[in-house]
Parts: C-alpha cells; structure tokens; sequence
C-alpha cells in the first residue's frame, strides 16, 4: 500500500531497457578475464539477451506486437523491488512529443534555472549559491532539533517581559529550542547567517584574521626566488590561501581544537606550500618518478601542478641544483592539520554521556547529525540550520533533448513556460469498486466494501476508467496476467478488454451528442445497481471516457485459515508488513490513434485531409492496487 | 611495451629542450582538465563533485570544502515508490518493533546498497537505487546541473568488477558526467591527516579493513568480517532479548524482533567500548544505568539499561571476547589482531613508520572508547608476540624445554641467574629491533647532522592519528589539482567498460608529468582496482 487505495500508478518504459553496460557486453564475448561469479555471467548473457531484443524492438519499432509479445513473457511484477523505482503515479510522468514516448523522472535531465530559498522566498544569483553553501543567506533557518523553521526574535519576547528590543535570539515554535541553548545571542534581527559565522567561526581563535597577512608573508619568504620570478600561476597561487586565511607555516601555537572546516584549511594550505616547495627542481633527475627520493604518487601528481615543464624548459638544461630537492614531508603541527588523538580523550564522553542530566535525548539522534558537521555528538553542539535553497529546473528528455519542462524563473510564480505532462497524452486511468456486487453473484455479501479487507476467493468487481485528454479517439487493448505475481495468487479477469476513448472534444459536443443519442444508454447508466457486468461489452461510456469491469478473484494469504494453515497474528503481521496482502494488478495498456501529421506547418494552406493523419500507438505497463487482502475468509 | 617506453624516452628528453611553447599553451588552457593553478575565473563552475560510497551511506559534496554538503542513506525509505509517503504518515519505519522475528542477515538486507557476496546482489536493483538518491543528491543539495562537470569517486580500492562496472555505466549512461575519477578511500583518509604512511583502519560496514600505507602506496590490506553490521546484529539481538525475559544467550541464535533504525539509533548514541579489563573496575561499572526507549514502544516508553550492557556488543563483536585466539578463522580476526597482523605484514620500515601514524576511518571510529582500547590492546599484543607471527602451546612448549636444556647443560649452581639471562635474551631476540636502543651509527648521525632542519619523524611508538576522512582527503586531492591514477572518459568507457583498460597498472605516469590533458591521454588504466 503506498496510497489510499484504490490507486493507479504507471510504469515508464524505461525500466524494461537496461543500463547499457559495455563491460557485460565484452566480458560475455570474451573469455572472462576476471573470476567473475557464475551467476553474474549468466546474467550477463540474460542481460545480453534482453539487450538484443531491445535492439531488435526498435528495429521494428512499427511492429510493436512483437514487443509485447515479448513483454508478455516476463511479465512486469510490481512486487519486486526494482518496480518500486520505476512506477510513478500517472500526474507525475511527463511526455516527450519528439520521441512519443512517456518520459518518467529517469528518462529526462534537468537544468537548474533558478535559486530560491523556500523560506523567504528570494532568489539567490547563481554567483552567490555557492558561496553560500547552497543554503540561504538571510535569515532563514531551521531548527537543528526538529528541522521546524526558526523564528528571530528578542529575547524578551522568549522569556516573556515585552519590549522589543535587545539581543536577539532564533526560536523553533514546534519545540521551543532557542540558540539561547547553545549559548548565541545576536546582536541585530538581521543577517544573521553572517552573525552566526563569526560566532562558530571563532572556534578557530580570533587571531586567525589578525595571523593571515603576516602568514602569507611568511609563505612567501619560504619559496624560492626561482619559483617567485618563474610564472604569475604561482603568484596566484601565493595568493590563493592567503585570501583562505591560512595558518602561517611557521606559527606553530597549538591550536587546541580546530573544527573539521578549519582543519581541512589548514591541511589544505599546508599541501599548497608544499607542493610549491618541493616542485622546485623538477628538472632534477632524482624527483623524477623513477628516482628514489620521492616515491609518492601524490609527489608525482603533483609534479604537473606547478608548470614543471614550463620551468624546465628556461632552466632545466642549464642548471642543475646540486642540493637534494626537498621532498614533501607530512603534516607535523596541529597548525598544518595534524590531529594527534590524545590519549583517553573518550572517557569524559563516556562519563558524560552515561550521566544521567545527558541522558537519551542528551545525545543527538542520526537525523540530527547528518546534516551537521561530523565532529557533534551532543545535542547542545548542535547549531541552526540555514535553509536549503531549492531550485527551479527545466527538464529535458534525455534522448532528444527537447524541453518538456520549463518554469518561469521567479520564485513566487507557479506558471510553466512549457509542461508536457503525459496525462495530456494518455488516459487517466482511475478505479473504484462496483459499489454494490451485484446479489446474483454473492449472495449476503456486505453492501458496503472495504478495500482495506478483501476477503479472499471472493469475486470483486472493480470498474477502471480511461479518461482521454487528446483530441483524437484512441483504442485500447488492455492485456493482464490471468493470476497476479507474488505469492498471493489473485485471479484478474478484464471483462472488456479491448475498447474505444472518445476525443476530448468540446464540452458542447457532448451535450449534443447526448441529446441525439438513444436515451435508453443513458438510462442503463443510471440504473447502474441493475446492470450486470458482461464479458465483452464496456460497462459505461462517455465524451472521452470509458469504463470497464474488471473481475478479481483474491487469492488467499500464505498460511492464512482458508490455506489451512495456522496464521499466527505475528505472522499475517509480518505479511501485511511487506505488503504481500497487497492486491495489485499489473495491466499491459496498448493505445492507438491516429494522430495529425507533425508536418503540419508546411502544409498550412492546404486544408488538412484525412491522409495526414498518422497511425500512433504507445505501451506501458499500469499497476492498480485494489486493495488490501483479509487473512481470514 | 615499446609504446611506453617511447613515451618515457620523450618524456626524459622534453625537459632538456630549450623551449616548449606547445606546453606553454597548454598549461595556459583553462579548460577544466587542464592542470594549470587555480585562479580562472570559470573555476566555480567546473568544481568536481567529490562522492564517497559506501554499502550504507553516499557522501557528496564540491571539491575543496572540509565536508561533504550531504549524507545520504541507502534504506527502504529511500526506496519506495513515488508518492509513497507511508513514511511521514507513520512513525518511520523500522523503529517500532518487528512484528516477527526476523533473521538478522535479512534484517540488514534493506539497508544496504551492496555486499560483498555479489550473488545475492541485484544488481539492477543497485543501479536503480544509485540513480535514484544521486539524481536525488544533486536536486536536493548540490543544485548543480548533474552530469556537467567532473565527477571524483572515493571508493575502497577493493571493489568487485562487477560492481564498479554497473556503477560506472550507470553514472556514464544515465549523466552525461565528461570523466569519472576513482581515488582509493584509504589514501584518501591518510592524506586528510596529513599523513604520507599511515595504518588506515577502516571500521565499515560489512568488513573492518586495516591498510598499510607507505608514501601513499597501499602495502598490505587485512580484512575482518567483524564490522558495523555484525555489531548492528549483536545490537539487535541484545535490544530484542529483554523482551522474551533476560536470557540472553537463549535468544542469541534467533531473529531480531527490534526495528533497525531504533537499533541503528542506540548503537550511535550509546555504544561504547569499556577499557581495557583490569581487574578493579569491572565493580563500579553497573552503578550507571541509561535509560533507553524501550524496544517495545520506542515512541512513548523508556527503559532502564545498565551501561555498561550497552558495551557488550562492541565487546564481544570487534574484540571477540570469550573466544580463544586459535578459534577464530581467518577472515573473522578481532581488530586488535587485524592491526597487529597488518603491522607485522608490512616490512620493518615501513612498520615503525606505520604504526605511529593509526588513523581510524569508517563508521566504528565514532564509537566512545574503541579506538583507544584497540590501541591498547595492540600494544599489549606487541608486548606479548613481539613480532613474530610464531606463536601457539607447541611453540611455548619447545621453547620451555630449550630453556631447560641451556639450563641443565651448564649444571652449576647459578641456576637462577641463568634462566632469567636465558629468559630475556630469548624475549630480546623476539622483540623487534625498532624496541630496543638503537645502535649509534656514525653515517645515520652524519645524515642526522645534515638533515637537522627537517624534523626527526616520530616512528616505533603506537600513536593515534585523527583524519577527516576519505572524503574530506579526496576532496583535498581534487581542489590541488591533482589527478588520480584512475580517470575513466566518458568516451573510452562507453566503448569498451572496464575491460577497455589496461593491465598495466601505470602506463600513463609519463602522460601525467608531461602534462597532457585527459583527452590526450591514449589509455586508461584501472589501477589498483583492475
């Protein structure tokens, strides 16, 4: 069950074409290289297989028969897992006009057109969403505890003496969690995402700005004079973790605990220098990778950085530095990044979280931690989280490249440009039960029906409905597996199997249509609680729907009481956990129509004949849930 | 090999020409390949997406930022239809109990994206999953377009072929990504310590794996199946006991009744790893209680635990407390055995190098205590075995009676001062020679005197280095511009997979020095991964 029932959900058609894998294509021809697994070269070979047949089906595209010949003899299962990833509800799926095909969130690629925070609503430049960690940079934020948006407000108003003045603070209404928590005031309502930086930037000492310009100095003296004349590259370069505001080299006061940010900073200006340092020479014969003195393939990555070959090539034949050059060492201080673990760091924590004012909620939950920085462990370490920007994105199908999505770039507008959505392409399929089954069939049956318990080996009947949305008429062959997959056997009959959806004309049409045709249809349609369906004829029928009976047979629960087995109340449990109990059925829908021709734009004078009309037909698999099974009958 | 020796030659002669100007304007370029330093003002927009994956969690973010932007997981939630919001409506599944037991590899089997038996894997089922939470990533939180630019993948550089190729062409097939990068996860770990050698212990998921690295080269590798996930079992099987009474050991073999997450919930706050035994303490120990919330009814009820039975399941999982040392098979060693082999694996060097540079990555790292009684008990085996992988009752009974015979063979009266001269002679010549003083040598201090800059490094001693894990080390990588060994194009992958890569492990270093852009790369190789 993933919506209340009864449901529809479509499978696109992408799921019966695998992912083109080279490696399985080449393996399989060749001997195996590798030991493989037996089992995974069967599957190549079946993979390979269906691979063949793909190409082969769009070879003979036009003969789509033979296609679902073949999709009939592996029947779409929607219990499998892999289903789960390729059924969407229909309003979800769009269409691609190009390829005539139904294109599901897999089959497209999507462009991002523009930035907005869900919260204020703002549309962040593309130059500043990166900076900003893709996160707003105003004043928006959630709750680190609930994830519920926080509120700016003063602390008087929190702790409930008017004013509205003074510091202020973020406070969750859902969980009345306030930075206060943790300890942050800020001084002003607004900015607050710059505030709070400075704040939790302070971990890494106050000096670090005062430090940052003698640092670079320092940086600077420590290159050689080769290095400085040789390229403005490396000029940049000097000036690149001087802007990061590094920690200098040689300023090695122990830092005592920088935060994962400020680490990864000074781990980063540490290789930078040396890098810098040690690509030097590059011309020494004893740097190359085949000498000795440095065997590191980082050492040898590296090489290219610093335009070695630029500089060998002014220097390199003339001067050979007689030194060893140096080679790039390890990170020695805590200051380049170097974190030595000293020694029983965790028995406080163990103290402190076995104490009891710590306690379960004292210590933060998973959920809490992953979107924060992976040193948190307790829950007062936990800080505000800057909203998430969203995006707005322009889709496209993934083989033709063309737009079917296209959203207007403002924030605050819903409108789309273009939005090829497949419902305007295929019929809405819906379900609903046959109120009343007729007595005839099952005598005493409850007249109301309860999807959530079906009883099994009971016939249902369920009426689908097509809704059509184009403007021509379509056929339909609708095609199901006589007993659904999984181990709950369920007989499915489609009592009507092939039929027609008329256009969606003008509404007018149909009032018309109506008032010229025999009113006794109509009045069968009224009297519905006296139709019996029929094998063959379509149960209702109107402007651009049609409505046909299908006929379900609930199979019985493994190990349920009509099985004859005891079903202990754990094990129907276990059962309706996975949803075994589940009764869905997967219908193959075969559509056709007549289209006008694409070409309509050169033959604009002409008026349009019926020869332009093109033969257009699309296959997809659908998946109604009907509902839930009953364990007992 | 008359290819690759042809490069070389060129590639020794190059420098020694007088000018380069094709190199020149090469390193000039600023396309985003090109290996020229930072400072272009497109360079924003080509950052490489650096991803970690694992079997539970995929780690994302931009190249040269110290954290990854997003954690996703791998669980039944994040596979389930669209539209299928169960997961908002009820309590998220897999906290409340199950409702029967279940057996704990099934237990686990949702949860994970892969493991390491490939016959039970779907594959399929993985490609789909990988489509689903990167398309979902690069939606969510990078707000990138996917598939634009460069694309860095830290893996274990043990990896099934057959996983890497449906990983490969999923990403290749699905975005339109110009080149993949893989860098091995465990280097990557040593050089967010800043570290050149370092013993990487990996406490994953599926297996606990203990790399020696020396110069950025992977040495050796152990393995050990006892990881996250059996503790996640162990985990399981102690939460689901108190509700079938206190009888732990009856119910050890049965199934799980507890939901995962709510196990997965206690196992990350509140395992921890007692000390190393001594005596005395074990007495103060069940003083504490915590209360947890009961397996029953995680939303409302708690329940009281004692503490210190919250570190059984570390205990009796990673350290195989309770089982001899000559039980355990080789694939299932306790970790401090695994360090301690990985140590006694690598060459003496490398070893006194390795071993004062430990740095614990992976999941279990996080658990309060474990790293420091690993230590611990590594140090205390080093005390005991020394480094002899010679051990065992024949050995120490052989040994007894040599003993005996030097003993009895001078048959005079100083029989004690002997044997113990025989004693610790004997335990000196099994101590390493990186314990004892060593020996003053004239050249070493000559070079000592030279080098008197460069800082001795620290070496012999068990020490514990922090890293910022593999993610934040192959980010580092990226954002200075380096190239992995292993960059796979597009083109080249499309046509061949992997199989269209070269044996040889590294053809293309001189391609690299010479500064060749990836398009003019002619192989591809798969390096340590082949």
């Amino acid at each position: 069950m993933s919506r209340p029932f009864p449901y529809t959900y479509i499978s696109c058609p992408c799921a019966d074409t695998p992912v083109p894998n080279p490696a399985r294509k080449r393996r399989s021809r060749e001997s195996p290289q590798k030991s493989t697994p037996e089992r995974d070269t069967e599957g190549n070979e079946d993979q390979n297989g269906t691979k063949q047949s793909d190409v082969k089906e769009k070879e003979e595209e036009e003969k789509e028969e033979e296609g679902e010949g073949e999709g009939e003899e592996q029947t779409f299962d929607p219990r499998s897992p892999r289903s789960n990833f390729s059924l969407y509800p229909p309003e979800q799926l769009l269409y691609c006009e190009d390829c005539h095909q139904i294109k599901c969130p897999r089959c497209i690629t999507e462009e991002v057109v523009s930035w907005y925070c869900p919260n204020c609503l703002f549309e962040t430049p593309s130059s500043m969403v990166r900076s900003d960690g893709n996160r707003c940079g105003r004043n928006c934020f959630n709750c680190p505890v609930c994830t519920a948006p926080l509120a700016v407000s003063s602390i008087e108003n929190v702790t409930g003496n008017g004013s509205g003045q003074g510091p202020w603070v973020l406070s969750c209404g859902y969980c009345l969690w306030t930075t206060l928590d943790i300890g942050i005031k800020f001084d002003k309502p607004t900015n607050i995402r710059s505030q709070l930086q400075k704040m939790t930037d302070s971990t890494t000492g106050p000096a670090f700005d005062a430090r940052s310009r003698q640092g670079s100095r320092a940086f600077g003296d420590l290159k050689s004079p080769l290095a400085n004349f040789a390229s403005i590259d490396e000029q940049s370069n000097t000036r690149e973790p001087d802007a990061e505001q590094s920690t200098s080299q040689e300023d090695a006061t122990p830092t005592p605990h920088l935060g994962v940010e400020a680490r990864f900073a000074a781990l980063k200006s540490f290789y930078r220098t040396q890098l810098s340092e040690t690509s030097n020479s590059p011309s020494d014969p004893l740097s190359s990778e085949f000498g000795f003195s440095s065997p590191g393939a980082l050492n040898r990555l590296m090489s290219l950085y610093a335009s070695s070959s630029r500089l060998s090539g002014l220097y390199g034949g003339a001067k050979k530095p007689k030194s060893k050059p140096p080679v790039m060492r390890e990170a020695l201080t805590a200051s380049e990044g170097l974190r030595i673990v000293p020694e029983s760091a965790d028995t406080a924590l163990i103290e402190r979280i076995a104490s009891p004012d710590c306690g379960w909620d004292g210590v933060a939950s998973i959920s809490q931690r992953t979107e924060q920085s992976p040193d948190v462990r307790f829950v007062d370490e936990l800080l505000p989280l800057p909203v998430l920007l969203r995006t707005k994105r322009a889709k496209r199908c993934k083989s033709c490249k063309h737009i079917l999505v296209k959203p207007e770039t403002k924030p605050q507008s819903t409108r789309f440009r273009i939005r090829l959505i497949a419902l305007s392409y295929i019929p809405l399929p819906t379900l609903r039960p046959l109120a009343q089954p007729p007595a005839s069939l099952i005598p005493g049956s409850a007249p109301n029906l309860d999807l959530n318990a079906l009883a099994p080996l009971r016939p249902y009947h369920v009426l689908l409905t097509l809704k059509n949305h184009m403007f021509d008429i379509v056929r339909i062959t609708l095609a199901t597996p006589s007993v659904t997959p999984g181990s709950v056997a369920s007989k499915v009959t489609v009592l009507c199997p092939q039929f027609e959806i008329g256009a969606n004309s003008d509404v007018w049409d149909e009032a018309l249509q109506n008032a010229t045709a025999p009113l006794s249809d109509r009045i069968t349609g009224m009297r519905g609680g006296e139709k019996v369906p029929e094998a063959g004829k379509v149960w209702e029928k109107g402007r651009n729907w049609t409505t046909v009976v299908l006929e379900v047979v609930p199979g019985t629960l493994p190990g349920s009481e009509a099985e004859g087995g005891q079903a202990t109340g754990s094990d129907i449990a276990a059962v309706s956990q996975k949803d075994e109990d589940v009764l869905e059925i997967p219908v193959f829908v075969h559509m056709e129509w007549d289209a006008e021709a694409q070409l309509e734009q050169q033959n604009v004078g002409k008026a349009s004949k019926p020869d332009d009309l093109v033969a257009r037909e699309l296959a997809y698999w659908m998946v109604l849930g009907v509902g839930r099974i009953q364990a007992s009958l | 090999m008359p290819a690759t020796s042809n490069l070389r030659a060129t590639q020794t002669a190059r420098p020694s020409s007088p000018h380069t100007p094709q190199q020149q304007l090469r390193s000039g370029n600023t396309s985003f390949a090109s290996t020229t330093s930072p400072g272009s003002s497109l360079r924003n927009e080509d950052d490489a997406i650096i991803i970690e994956i694992g079997a539970r969690w995929l780690r994302a973010g931009f190249e040269g930022s110290g954290t990854p932007v997003c954690v996703m997981g791998f669980g039944p939630e994040e596979s389930r239809r669209v539209g299928d919001y169960r997961g908002w409506i009820q309590s998220a599944a897999g906290i409340g109990p199950l409702p029967k037991p279940v057996d704990a590899e099934d237990w686990v089997r949702d949860y994970e994206l892969w493991q390491p038996d490939l016959r039970k894997v779907d594959l399929g089922l993985m490609e789909d999953k990988i489509e689903r939470v990167l398309r979902e990533t690069y939606n969510q939180y990078l707000l990138t377009d996917a598939g634009s630019s460069r694309l860095v993948l830290a893996l274990p550089s043990l990896m099934p072929h057959p996983l890497l190729s449906s990983l490969l062409s999923t990403l290749f097939s699905r975005w339109r990504f110009p080149s993949i990068t893989l860098l091995p996860s465990a280097t990557m770990s040593a050089i967010a310590a800043g570290l050149r050698s370092a013993l990487v212990v990996d406490l994953g998921w599926a297996e606990t794996t203990v790399t020696g690295l020396y110069e950025y080269r992977e040495i050796t590798t152990k393995r050990s199946t006892r990881a996250m996930k059996s503790l996640q079992q162990m985990m399981g099987r102690l939460l689901s006991s108190p509700a079938s009474g206190e009888d732990q050991d009856a119910t050890r073999e049965d199934g799980i009744s507890v939901g995962f997450t709510y196990c997965e919930e206690v196992l990350t706050r509140f395992a921890w790893c007692k000390p190393q035994a001594e005596d005395g303490e074990q007495a103060d120990q069940p003083a504490h209680t915590v209360s947890i919330p009961s397996p029953t009814c995680p939303e409302q009820e708690f329940y009281d635990v004692p503490f210190s039975r919250l570190a059984d399941p570390v205990e009796t999982v990673l350290f195989a407390s309770g089982i001899a040392e000559s039980e355990l098979d080789d694939e299932e060693k306790s970790i401090p055995l695994l360090v301690h082999s990985a140590l006694q694996a690598l060459p003496p060097d490398a070893r006194g190098t390795c071993m004062s540079r430990i740095v614990f990555v992976g999941g279990g790292a996080r658990i309060l205590g474990l790293r420091e009684r690993i230590l611990k008990e590594v140090s205390s085996l080093i005390q005991r075995h020394g480094w002899s992988s010679v051990r065992g009752r024949v050995v120490e009974r052989q040994r007894q009676r040599l003993e005996e015979l030097r003993i009895s063979s001078p048959a005079s009266g100083q029989k004690l001062p002997t044997s113990n001269n025989a004693e610790s002679s004997a335990e000196g010549e099994k101590l390493d020679p990186s314990q004892e003083v060593p020996e003053i040598d004239f050249v070493e201090q000559k070079l000592r005197r030279q080098n008197k800059d460069t800082p001795v490094p620290v070496q012999g001693v068990l020490r514990q280095v922090e890293s910022l894990g593999a993610w934040a080390g192959a980010s580092l990588v990226t954002s200075l511009k380096m190239r992995g060994m292993v960059e796979i194009e597009r083109e080249k992958f499309l046509q061949n997979g992997l199989a269209g890569a070269t044996r040889d492990s590294e053809p293309s270093i001189p391609d690299r020095r010479s500064g060749l852009r990836a398009g003019e790369r002619s192989s591809w190789t798969l390096a340590s991964w082949a």
